[in-house]
């Protein structure tokens, strides 16, 4: 890995980062655990479509560290990584199939994956009660990838547009 | 045509994910509630018949005070990182449990079955 692109890394670690911190201060009107907008993930479809998976896994499991010690909140990390690990395999997979045009249709089975790799943790961990929880994952999941699908879409078309400026 | 099968399966997980939501929303719940901590049942309550009290629930060193008034129960203080579970209010939504995951607790209706069974045997 060359000192750019681990200069790239970094900075996209960084601002998934400041993200995550800045959502964490938006009340959520739903007080349902596991529902959230999940804005940190625009910067992981982003450097899907921009890096190697090898890449990618170490700045998500990165931030999802970082993350759970600036929440203060450590079990978040748990279901945070068990999330990240389905999010991540399933999107890698079907990257294959999806082209960067469509980056919000790997946003959405980005995001439900990632609530069904939390509720895998959340049964291992609560019980089987849990499960109850799923179908409101699911939307919210749904809801949530494609709006943070469409703005890493808009990103990629700015970032792509000012590239070609400097050029 | 390959993006239209997988807009398609988008949104059969979504219709998918609001029928089950309504499903869980209006599901019948009877007057028996468990307390749960790391899957296993703490306590069980027949709110119908339980006098108003407070139990405090401990997790490594870290607490749940729970309320039960008036046939009701929810959670009022917790010492976890993210308030969830004080933000869930009373225990009344179809079959939707109370939980804090930072402190393994959840608060459910007991499940309907266990009733029927009784009766059969
Ligand atoms: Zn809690």
């Amino acid at each position: 890995m060359n000192v750019k692109k681990l200069a790239e890394l970094s900075i996209l670690t960084g601002i998934a980062l400041i993200i995550f911190v800045v959502e964490l201060q938006i009340p959520n009107p739903f007080p349902i655990p596991g529902i959230k907008l999940g804005l940190a993930n625009i910067i992981t479809v982003y450097a899907l479509y921009h890096y190697r998976a090898k890449e990618v896994m170490t700045m998500v499991f990165i931030r999802i560290f970082l993350a759970s010690v600036l929440g203060g909140n450590m079990m978040a990390f748990i279901y945070s990584f068990f999330g990240s690990v389905f999010c991540l395999t399933g999107m890698l997979l079907l990257k294959r199939f999806i082209d960067e045009k469509h980056l919000w249709i790997a946003s959405v089975f980005g995001a439900v994956l990632h609530n069904m790799g939390q509720i895998t943790a959340a049964i291992f961990i609560m019980g089987t009660g849990v499960i109850v929880y799923l179908p409101f994952l699911l939307v919210s999941g749904c809801i949530a990838g494609a709006f943070t699908g469409w703005i890493a879409q808009i990103a990629v078309h700015r970032i792509k547009g000012n590239d070609a400026k400097q050029k | 045509m390959k993006n239209k099968v997988l807009i398609g399966i988008c949104i059969a997980i979504f219709l998918i994910g609001v029928i089950g939501s309504a499903l869980v929303l209006f599901a019948p719940h009877g007057t028996k509630v468990n307390i749960v901590q790391d899957g296993a049942v703490l306590y069980t309550f027949d709110l119908s018949v339980t006098e108003d009290q407070t139990l405090e629930i401990e997790y490594n060193g870290r607490t749940n005070i729970v309320q039960i008034e008036n046939g009701k129960i929810r959670v009022v203080e917790a010492d976890c990182p993210d308030k969830t579970c004080i933000r869930m209010g009373w225990l009344e939504t179809g079959s939707l449990p109370i939980v804090c995951l930072p402190n393994h607790l959840s608060i459910e209706f007991a499940d309907e079955r266990e009733d029927l069974d009784a009766v059969i045997k």
